[in-house]
């Protein structure tokens, strides 16, 4: 491609004032890039500036010097085969200039801001120079259907909007009856108003009218023995229920254990099973996967003091469930919420608001069946959400149904009935509830949390990933992204994903049918999902160096890698998600973007200009994840907090893709300082691609050893967590850091 | 495991309550902004807030020998602050009407009082037992010459007939009877309450005087200057009608007495006694004036109960309205039959009158059981409360 540069400094929102533009005009000169400064580049006639450029003069990569890369994206983005470079003046210099102090005149300090700014500059044009134009990656072809594993109400639910929105879809359900646990209710909670009293189950409509669907086919006492492929192209075998098949995922064998497994001294757990890298081609194709495979009653059995199992009446509330369902309700039944007695006032694992809503649906069975029933609700929560506050008060209402908040300390058996002992209630007094049966409320444990389910025939394995630390959950983050899992193309939706209502059953099914169909459509243009949404780069992988070293197939948070016999990653460009991680574990750099690359920012890096006479002008390079740190910047900015002019800022994906390299360079061209600001790691991460800023903090303490053993201090290196909320401490964060390099003093090889 | 209350719900007095104006119990979901906006409320007993809850589980042990529930004199803030609509200031009426019936003493009659329905029977009742004896007595005819309620009961004349004393035998009997049946309500009351305190506090029993001068007068004193009234926000205005109509009862009372004992006890010997006052006389002036304040104190409760009604969406009840009808009704028979003895009206005059000592029998005999039994229950509440506060039961060991 032919690049034709143009820069465009923009004089407005204080930086004709605050900077010399002669200056940075010139340093655009240098590079040999076209420069013109107006007052407001973000402006029509700003932006026409540029258009015109592009028209008359074939301008395709504009170097647009002015605010941050986060704002007027839409209207610095001049469509196809044209690709924007921006440099941040604004919020990264101007905004954020620092304030006269003892320490710094005001004279040092323009000396100092001009420097930062002049370093963008330069940053900016090389960046321009190495960038490339991403293509789409082209897929071969796309299958539009969707898998729907689970036929309970969220496994129907989704298959029907998915249909309904013009998808087919295929829907497996091991049992051999659609419906899944609603056939066991008696009768459901609420789903529209007045909200407050029980409904009929609809489940069998449901059913009826996914089995008529022309466009769903349904495959009942069926499993998904395993899942191949990657989104837009998954390819599905099926097996009866409970059989044992060749085409069963395989599990996940790692380096060490296949060491040992070659060596004799394990036994291959994949015995009789296909590789994962075989195709089956008797596989049913599918582009999404939906998984929907529900829920299990939670085990009670640890809170030995309630008695289940060892009292007779003592029961969960799915027995109580099964109970009313046959009709045998007794007149007097209290109902346990929280089972922590004096520890902890948490309810039972596993339950949500959930178990709220049934013990007030189950306390309604006690008085429709007993003209004298007594319902006692014993809570530390009372969780109705939404329009269940109606039912709630619906049920409060009924003048059998009594409800505390208690802290149950036991129950025991005294003279054929069964008596609560509660303390710490409303009535003020401890209580001693004699009833005929005790009603536990259980929580839902999710099918992921004790098998693999998905069975995915991935290099990574056939589960999701790090379950124990959402409680067994697939979970890639539930706050930010509520649908993903840690697999792209697998959306979980109904009580698999969450402890659900119906009613809430039924939105997620919906919101995982149009996550599916995103997906396939995205796949289908050849762009990331998510969270990169629409991004049309993707790594490109240089395999004559690769040296089969597996760091990116191990490393990548998503599974997106598969590899062959030898170890050479075999890229499925639907499963990823362009965090560049890989690029960031590559040692040998042979991992790239077109428009994101080692080369790029490894020259950017040496772009900065670093005086090498100058004890007070020590130069720090910042890597700063785009996702949550940079915008924190931004926001201080925004904010007129003040940022250290003797840090240069460089944005970058993810921590994960942070190469180790551009510290290497970053050293050696005389930088004092390298400092990783992202996402917060560990059990509860904020990192947007889960994995990232953990692995880069590992990959710092490992390249800290290596400057050791060169005669740097490792402290120079450091990797520092900014939540998004951080911005009012984040200068501080990078202050710090850059007090600790000033005690260590210079980079000692500087100027070599 | 230490013993806890055992609990048995009563549905039958949830059901009870919601019918006598508690329709709104269940849905208080104890936020507490009623023991919030309480004055009665205390650190440690949030009032209203456990009641409601007590209500819900129908603890009726517990509310009705609880002081805090006849203390309670509806000032309303608490319904109107009351984020739910559960209304705590209905509630706690619905629970002392049950108390009152549930002291009561005979239980028959305490039941009779606590339902409309029985109205019919409440108003036969004094009505066939004075409309006998009238008949009997052969007064049930037009007198000749002035119109005089004295021969009411027969205008046989020596110096006054003995069927002139018909009416101390049936009011006389009523009163003291009304009397005692308080007296029994009470000391039920009172022991209730007194169970309910600690093991430690029930020992202390004060003399007679003691009683009186440390517990019941500054009770009475407090009651008088309508001080608690005063505290209330919502129904401030209710002590314009309340007030009048304490001091006008009081008034009353004594120039009834004061009536009773110079025309029919001193009547009985000095000859002319036993005439109508003058309205020149102190006492009948008084009378008048009490018998407006009567009728004008009613009337502004009254309107300020319909008000209620209609602002409020207060569930009108019979144990609201009983004790509104029935001193109305004896304040307008009363000065109706004054007024048309003065246009000198025989047969209006002679009805109403009758009318009027069916009404004032009524107030006697059933007060013991209606919203108007709560001038002595409460004036005990208050006592109890002060007995229960004082240095006496707290220094028991």
């Amino acid at each position: 491609m032919d690049k034709k540069y143009g820069v465009y400094i923009c004089t407005g929102c204080g930086i004709g004032e605050a900077l010399d533009v002669e200056g940075l005009s010139g340093i655009a000169e240098e590079n040999g890039m076209p420069v013109k400064t107006h007052e407001a580049v973000c402006s029509e006639a700003g932006r026409q500036v540029i258009k015109d450029d592009m028209a008359n003069d074939g301008v395709n990569i504009p170097v647009i010097c002015a605010c941050s890369p986060r704002v007027w994206k839409e209207e610095f983005n001049f469509g196809e085969g044209t690709i924007t470079v921006r440099a941040n003046l604004r919020e990264g210099v101007v905004w954020s200039m620092e304030k006269p102090s003892e320490e710094r005149s005001q004279e040092v300090i323009n000396e100092f801001t001009n420097e930062l700014a002049q370093d963008y500059m330069r940053m900016a044009c090389t960046q321009a120079k190495k960038i490339d134009i991403p293509e789409a990656s082209q897929q071969e072809t796309t299958n539009r259907r969707i898998l729907v594993m689970g036929g309970g109400i969220a496994g129907l639910t989704a298959a029907r909007e998915a249909a309904k929105a013009g998808h087919d879809v295929l829907l497996v359900e091991k049992t051999d009856k659609l419906g899944g646990k609603a056939l066991g209710w008696r009768k459901q909670l609420p789903t529209k108003a007045p909200w407050s009293s029980l409904e009929e189950s609809s489940i069998q409509e449901l059913v009826s009218a996914v089995e008529t669907d022309s466009r769903i086919t349904v495959k009942t006492g069926t499993e998904v023995a395993r899942v191949a492929g990657a989104p837009g192209d998954f390819k599905i075998t099926l097996k009866t229920t409970g059989t044992r098949t060749e085409w069963d995922a395989p599990f996940r064998v790692t380096v060490d254990e296949q060491d040992k497994i070659e060596k004799g001294e394990m036994e291959d757990p994949n015995q009789g099973f296909r590789p994962y890298t075989e195709g089956n081609p008797d596989a049913e194709v599918v582009g999404a996967v939906i998984l929907a495979t529900g829920w299990v009653p939670a085990d009670v059995s640890e809170f030995e003091h309630l008695g289940h199992g060892k009292l007779a009446n003592v029961v969960t509330n799915a027995e109580f469930e099964k109970l009313a369902k046959e009709g045998k309700v007794p007149a007097n039944v209290a109902f346990i919420q929280s089972p922590g007695g004096e520890d902890n006032d948490k309810d039972f694992p596993y339950a949500n608001s959930v178990t709220s809503m049934v013990a007030l649906k189950q306390a309604g069975y006690v008085r429709e069946d007993n003209p004298d029933g007594k319902a006692y609700i014993l809570y530390q929560h009372m969780r109705t959400p939404g329009n269940m506050e109606l039912f709630y008060k619906g049920a409060q209402n009924n003048d059998g149904i009594f409800m505390t908040k208690a802290t149950v300390t036991g129950v025991e058996e005294e003279g054929g009935a069964l008596v609560v002992k509660a303390k710490n209630t409303l009535l003020q007094e401890d209580l001693d509830l004699q009833v005929d049966m005790v009603v536990l409320g259980a929580g839902m444990r999710p099918t992921t949390a004790d098998a693999s389910t998905i069975n995915l025939s991935y290099r990574q394995g056939p589960g999701f990933l790090d379950l124990e630390l959402f409680d067994g959950y697939a979970d890639s983050n539930f706050i930010c992204f509520p649908y993903e899992t840690r697999r792209t193309g697998v959306y979980t939706c109904g009580g698999v994903r969450k402890a659900t209502d119906m009613v809430e059953t039924i939105d997620d099914a919906c919101g995982a049918a149009l996550k599916a169909i995103q997906c396939i459509e995205s796949s289908d243009r050849g762009v990331s999902v998510h969270p990169r949404s629409g991004d049309n780069s993707y790594p490109e992988f240089y395999f004559q160096r690769c040296t089969q070293c597996k760091r990116c197939t191990e490393e990548c948070p998503f599974g997106a890698l598969d590899d062959d016999e030898k170890g050479t990653p075999l890229p499925n460009p639907t499963r990823c998600r362009r965090c560049g991680t890989c690029m960031g574990a590559c040692p040998e750099r042979i991992i790239s973007f077109k428009n994101y690359s080692i080369d790029m920012i490894g020259s950017m890096v040496k772009a900065v200009d670093v005086p090498d006479d100058d004890e007070d002008k020590l130069r720090i390079v910042a890597f700063v994840c785009e996702n949550d740190a940079y915008p924190c910047i931004d926001m201080a900015a925004m904010r007129n907090v003040s940022l250290n002019s003797l840090v240069r800022i460089i944005p970058v994906r993810c921590l994960g893709s942070v190469n180790m390299v551009w510290i290497k360079d970053a050293m050696s061209s005389g930088m004092d300082g390298a400092l990783l600001l992202g996402c917060k790691f560990g059990d509860d991460y904020q990192c947007h691609f889960v994995k990232g800023s953990e692995i880069a903090d590992k990959r710092m303490a490992n390249i800290g050893e290596t400057l050791g053993s060169l005669g740097l201090e490792p402290e120079r290196c450091a990797v520092r967590q900014v939540a998004i909320t951080d911005y009012d401490k984040v200068s501080d964060v990078i202050n710090e850091f850059i007090d600790e390099i000033m005690e260590l003093g210079p980079n000692p090889f500087k100027g070599f | 495991m230490s013993e806890g209350m055992k609990v048995q719900p009563d549905l039958e007095f949830i059901k009870y309550l919601k019918n006598a104006g508690g329709d709104t119990l269940k849905k208080c979901y104890q936020c507490a902004t009623c023991s919030v906006v309480c004055p009665l409320s205390g650190d440690d007993k949030p009032f209203p807030r456990k009641e409601m809850i007590w209500s819900q589980w129908g603890l009726k042990e517990k509310l009705v020998a609880d002081p805090d529930v006849m203390l309670c004199h509806q000032c309303g803030d608490c319904t109107t602050n009351c984020p739910r609509g559960a209304k705590p200031g209905d509630v706690l009426g619905a629970i002392r009407a049950y108390a009152y019936t549930h002291y009561g003493f005979p239980q028959g009659l305490a039941k009779l009082c606590s339902q409309g329905k029985n109205l019919p029977i409440m108003i036969l009742i004094p009505t066939l037992i004075i409309g006998i004896v009238w008949w009997l007595s052969g007064g049930m005819k037009l007198p000749d010459g002035d119109i005089n309620f004295g021969y009411f009961f027969g205008d046989a004349y020596y110096v006054l007939p003995v069927t002139t004393l018909l009416i101390q035998l049936i009011f006389v009997p009523t009163l003291l009877f009304a009397i005692y049946a308080f007296y029994r309500g009470i000391s039920n009351m009172w022991k209730g309450m007194a169970a309910q305190l600690p093991a430690t506090e029930r020992n202390f029993r004060p003399s007679v005087t003691q009683f009186i001068s440390e517990f019941i007068w500054p009770s009475v004193k407090e009651i008088m200057t309508h001080k608690r009234f005063n505290e209330c926000g919502t129904n401030r205005n209710r002590v314009t009608g309340h007030m009048p109509l304490v001091f006008a009862f009081i008034a009353l009372l004594a120039v009834t007495a004061y009536a009773m004992i110079r025309k029919d006890v001193f009547g009985l010997f000095i000859e002319g006694l036993h005439v109508p006052l003058t309205f020149a006389d102190p006492f009948k002036i008084l009378a008048n004036v009490a018998g407006i304040a009567l009728i004008v104190g009613v009337g502004i409760l009254w309107v300020n109960r319909s008000r209620t009604e209609r602002e409020n969406n207060t569930t009108p009840t019979f144990y609201d309205w009983y004790p509104i009808g029935i001193v109305m009704a004896v304040g307008v028979t009363g000065m109706a039959a004054q007024i048309f003895r003065l246009g000198d009206v025989a047969v209006m005059a002679y009805l109403l009158y009758f009318m009027h000592l069916v009404s004032v029998f009524m107030l006697f005999l059933y007060t013991p059981y209606t919203k108007l039994a709560h001038m002595f229950y409460r004036t005990f509440a208050m006592a109890f409360e002060k007995y229960r506060a004082s240095g006496y039961v707290q220094k028991q060991d």
